[in-house]
């Protein structure tokens, strides 16, 4: 379910994080600052988290496992 | 194609940065000058390094001040720098030198809203109408002449970071349009008109004070909230309020539909004309 989410806020701002394999979105050009901005701000509404300025960085945007990993973190602390 | 300048410098971060430096890179070869990049004000998100590493392009951090000031003034040839997204304010002694041209870009239509932090001036004083300017650089803050500029509507719902990412997109279209005549020293650049009221914007100012009142009505907290809004980049520190006497600061907001209302722990909801709500989710300190 929080998966499912994850990948339908993704598909809203960045479809193209949704077929990515490799191990670094932004250095890639996947995805920009802007569209994390999106991104943080819907998975926040969506899931009721805080997502800290700490954890907006490349390594937890790498691709979409690692954007799952953070938000099951989050959710569970 | 042919220029006097033996040296172009980006200095800036950010994603119209990147693309002002490698668009100057593709074109490099038409104008044969050296070309490098000095990262003032690094970024978690920057991509400027990578672009740098790919093409080939020398890059320093510099991110003292002084250090910059000083490197800058070593420069010796016929030198283009161009400022974009940079808040490195060049000494004066910088900007008069004969073989130094500088040109930035400003977030608003110069001689609107100088200084800091435009886009979310602009949108808490409730303007309809913004966008970017390239002009030459003189001693002044945002004073010297125009090059170019480019304009873009601002929505009822747009926020800072929305509307600066627009902003960026005009100041690369600006630059791609303008480069030649910039580098062949043929720009026609006009002054700056100044009312005698001009009012500068200091980058320690925030929208409202940095206070969202919650008995004012939805239209206007929900400006104050878009206008310092840049998501986590922590360019202005969370908006606080009062509720039931104690200090809170807003954690997040957002505009919704009537019956997408739920009630929940520090949640307060204030009713737009229109009906929708605009729910504030709050912390209290």
């Amino acid at each position: 379910m929080m998966e499912e989410k994850v990948l339908e806020i993704l598909e809203e701002y960045c479809e193209e994080a949704l077929d990515y394999t490799g191990d670094n979105m932004m250095e890639e050009g996947v995805i920009d600052s802007f569209t994390v901005i999106n991104i943080v701000s819907e998975l926040e509404d969506a899931f009721d988290i805080e997502i800290d300025a700490k954890y907006v960085v490349a390594e937890n945007f790498r691709n979409k496992e690692a954007i799952i990993e953070l938000v099951a973190r989050l959710v569970e602390e | 194609m042919r220029t006097d300048f033996e040296k172009v410098i980006v200095i800036g971060y950010g994603k119209a940065t990147g693309e002002i430096l490698a668009y100057t890179q593709e074109r490099q070869a038409d104008y044969g000058c050296f070309l490098e990049f000095i990262e003032h004000e690094p970024h978690t998100l920057s991509i400027t390094r990578r672009i740098c590493e790919e093409r080939g392009i020398p890059f320093a951090s510099i991110p003292d001040k002084r250090a910059l000031g000083g490197y800058l003034g070593e420069q010796r040839e016929k030198t283009l720098i161009v400022s974009a997204s940079n808040n490195f304010l060049f000494p004066a002694s910088l900007v008069e030198r004969e073989n130094i041209t500088i040109i930035n870009f400003h977030n608003a239509l110069l001689p609107d809203y100088p200084g800091r932090n435009a886009p979310s001036w602009v949108i808490y004083q409730g303007g309809e109408r913004t966008g970017i300017t390239w002009h030459y650089v003189t001693a002044g803050v945002d004073e010297g002449n125009i090059i170019i500029q480019k304009s873009c509507a601002i929505g009822p719902d747009t926020k800072a970071y929305e509307l600066a990412e627009t902003l960026m997109n005009l100041a690369c279209e600006g630059f791609y349009e303008c480069f030649d005549s910039v580098l062949q020293e043929k720009a026609v650049a006009r002054p700056q008109g100044f009312s005698p009221d001009r009012r500068m914007y200091r980058s320690f100012e925030i929208p409202g004070d940095g206070f969202l009142d919650l008995e004012e009505p939805a239209e206007k907290a929900y400006r104050l909230l878009r206008s310092v809004d840049y998501g986590k980049s922590g360019i202005f520190p969370p908006l606080q309020t009062e509720i039931g006497g104690k200090r809170a600061e807003i954690l997040r907001y957002r505009k919704i539909a009537p019956e997408k209302k739920k009630e929940g722990a520090d949640i307060r909801y204030l009713p737009f004309s229109d009906g929708d709500l605009l729910k504030i989710k709050y912390r209290v300190l």
